[in-house]
């Protein structure tokens, strides 16, 4: 695992474009920690005084259409928006890729453990045929408005990617010899899978874990846009774009721009930090990258570089 | 004849889906809390006038009768009534699909334009600026919010330079919209020979295909950048460079060979965008489907939003089935 580390360390200096998206999530993540500290008011409170006030040295980011400080919700935000994107896209990893080894074991033979998989195959057929984003909609409405039914949400639609994924790595290791000789040394079906199976399927589960992060933010925004997901004082950055929405048309941009830069600016880091981790998992791309690399420094120094 | 067995074979795995999709959905927005009855009749309704509603609406039928009465009036082409419009389901959304789908079309073939485009050229050339730039721009393009990055556009072109008319619908108020022919305002514009509706509803359509097709372009570019890239490296197209074949020429028989991948992501995209564009709808007033589906979900609506996932459904299922008569089209070895 450490080289795996190091080996991301040295993409980032390959490729800049990676320590990017590693400086924008070590970022967003430290201002979701020091919010408090960092945030000059409060990000619940409104001054009625100062309303709809343009960026200025007193409200960096402006004041929105009540008179809350744009800047310190802005930085409150990820709070909210990370952790509901966090704890669904692990939830739906962690269980849409349970699932998906046990199916992808089981997938082949005879019994009823191959109708089994092949019904649970069918039924994420199903929940995949559904617009996504009517269907996160719907399922918050009908599980009740809450932080803990979007990260629900966020799981239930993103599982079956998961499922797919860890079931076609499973498909092919299945038939591999390390695999037949824990069977034959007398292990379970269940041990195999949890100790030979499993690890040996991750990588490509950890590459979609970040961008599914990405996309678990959007969702969260998305919701609290149209006014499904987390309520309106709490700072979250689809409900502040959605608060700025009339004030856009009339010339007042600051409410809106600003929690959707930071919005995204968020989700490009996640989609980058998950492909750099898609070059670590994909061998034919890591050779790539680091021959390259030796080229480069074999030109500046001569150093060796060594496989990691 | 192999493709009508073809189609009969998929006509069999599909129908199953169909039901479960209809049953999923069923169940879940079933169980969004809100009484129908309640909310048709208003806080005023006394009990008896409630009861004697649920009665006439089959709600106080346990719920497994309400699934198999729904199916029933479905195969009567009965989607329900929404008690939002007062109108039957279907006939809102015969009116509200095309609006999504003119919409969605548009955007697609914006997205098909920037991505292949790009997507040839960067595999052209994999190290020139060209692939660096849409490398960069896949990425980022799949970071923005839609409905974020409409309101950028709406700020930019309608306050600030007024380029665009106020996002407040297909068409301007003060137009005469054509008559419905298609439901598709551009085509019923040109169909009436009415110039100024034409305008009108292509300058609205103007920022929402802007977002879609601008931030979906990114897969269509990213497999067109990939299948490029292995189509030129392969030994035909090597073949061709050293007998002389001009580069132009080996770039389109290339092309020619990555087009059943690229057609696949875009039925992929174009079944996506049908919900997918319901944010956009949104920003923009545009009264398309996805937001009817939205507004029931809001509004404990149901009928709504069971005609719109069964209408996006079978959509996709037909984009699937049309792409994959393209297929046999495309690829002479499918059909041997």
């Amino acid at each position: 695992m450490t080289s795996k580390l190091g080996l991301l360390l040295r993409l980032a200096v390959i490729r800049p474009r990676f320590a990017i998206g590693y400086l924008i999530v070590i970022t967003m993540t430290l201002l979701a920690i020091f919010a408090p500290v960092i945030a000059p008011y409060s990000p619940t409170e409104a001054d009625s005084a100062s309303f709809l006030q343009p960026p200025s040295a007193a409200h960096l980011f402006g004041t929105d259409n009540v008179g809350m400080d744009i800047f310190s919700r802005s930085i409150y935000a990820p709070r909210i928006d990370l952790t509901i994107a966090i704890l669904g896209t692990l939830l739906s990893a962690v269980v849409g890729s349970s699932i998906g080894a046990v199916v992808g074991f089981y997938s082949s033979g005879r019994g009823i453990r191959v109708w089994l998989s092949f019904a649970i195959m069918r039924a994420a057929d199903v929940l995949q045929a559904f617009p996504v984003f009517v269907f996160a909609i719907a399922l918050v409405a009908s599980l009740g408005q809450s932080i803990q039914t979007v990260v629900l949400a966020i799981a239930f639609v993103n599982a079956p990617i998961y499922l797919r994924l860890m079931r076609s790595q499973v498909l092919t290791i299945r038939s591999m010899r390390y695999v037949e000789a824990s069977q034959v040394n007398g292990l379970s079906d269940m041990q195999t899978i949890m100790r030979h199976v499993i690890p040996n399927a991750m990588a490509p589960v950890l590459a979609q874990l970040s961008v599914n992060i990405g996309w678990g933010i959007l969702l969260t925004a998305a919701l609290s846009f149209v006014g499904a997901g987390v309520r309106a004082p709490t700072p979250e950055w689809g409900s502040m774009i959605a608060m700025g929405f009339q004030n856009v048309v009339t010339g007042q941009w600051w409410p809106s721009m600003f929690p959707g830069a930071m919005l995204a600016i968020t989700v490009f880091g996640f989609s980058l930090v998950g492909a750099s981790i898609e070059v670590v998992a994909d061998p034919a791309k890591r050779r790539q990258l680091l021959s390259e690399a030796r080229e480069r420094t074999a030109r500046t120094a001569d150093a060796p570089v060594r496989e990691g | 004849m192999r493709i009508l067995a073809y189609l009969a074979k998929r006509l069999v795995f599909v129908i199953p889906q169909l039901l479960g999709i209809v049953l999923v959905s069923f169940l879940l927005v079933k169980s969004i809390p809100g009484d129908p009855a309640v909310l048709m009749l208003g806080p005023t309704a006394t009990p008896s006038a409630i009861a004697a509603l649920r009665e006439q609406l089959g709600l106080d039928q346990p719920l497994y009768m309400q699934f198999l009465i729904y199916v029933r009036n479905l195969l009567h082409g009965d989607l329900g009534t929404s008690w939002q419009t007062t109108r039957p389901v279907l006939e809102d959304l015969l009116q509200r699909f095309p609006a999504t789908l003119e919409l969605v079309t548009f955007s697609l073939l914006l997205a098909i334009l920037v991505g292949v485009t790009l997507g040839v050229y960067a595999a052209r050339n994999p190290r020139g600026w060209v692939a660096r730039v849409s490398d960069l721009y896949g990425l980022s393009a799949g970071a923005l919010p839609d409905f974020w990055f409409a309101l950028v556009l709406i700020f930019v072109f309608y306050t600030v330079l007024g380029w665009a008319p106020a996002p407040l619908g297909r068409i301007d108020m003060i137009v005469i919209p054509p008559i419905p022919v298609t439901g598709i305002l551009t085509i019923d514009a040109l169909l009436a020979g009415d110039p100024e509706a034409f305008w009108s509803a292509c300058s609205h359509l103007a920022l929402p295909v802007l977002t879609l097709g601008l931030l979906n372009a990114g897969p269509i570019l990213k497999i067109t950048q990939s299948t490029m890239e292995t189509m030129l490296e392969s030994d035909f197209s090597r073949y061709e460079v050293l007998c002389g074949v001009p580069q132009n020429l080996v770039v389109r028989h290339a092309l020619r060979n990555a087009l059943p991948s690229i057609v696949t992501i875009i039925s992929v995209l174009y079944g996506f965008l049908i919900g997918g564009a319901v944010l956009v709808e949104i920003v923009f007033s545009w009264g398309g489907a996805g937001q009817y589906a939205v507004q029931g979900v809001l509004n404990s609506d149901i009928y709504p939003v069971l005609g719109f996932v069964l209408f996006s459904a079978i959509f996709s299922l037909i984009v699937y089935i049309a792409v994959d008569l393209v297929y046999f089209l495309l690829d002479p070895r499918i059909s041997n």
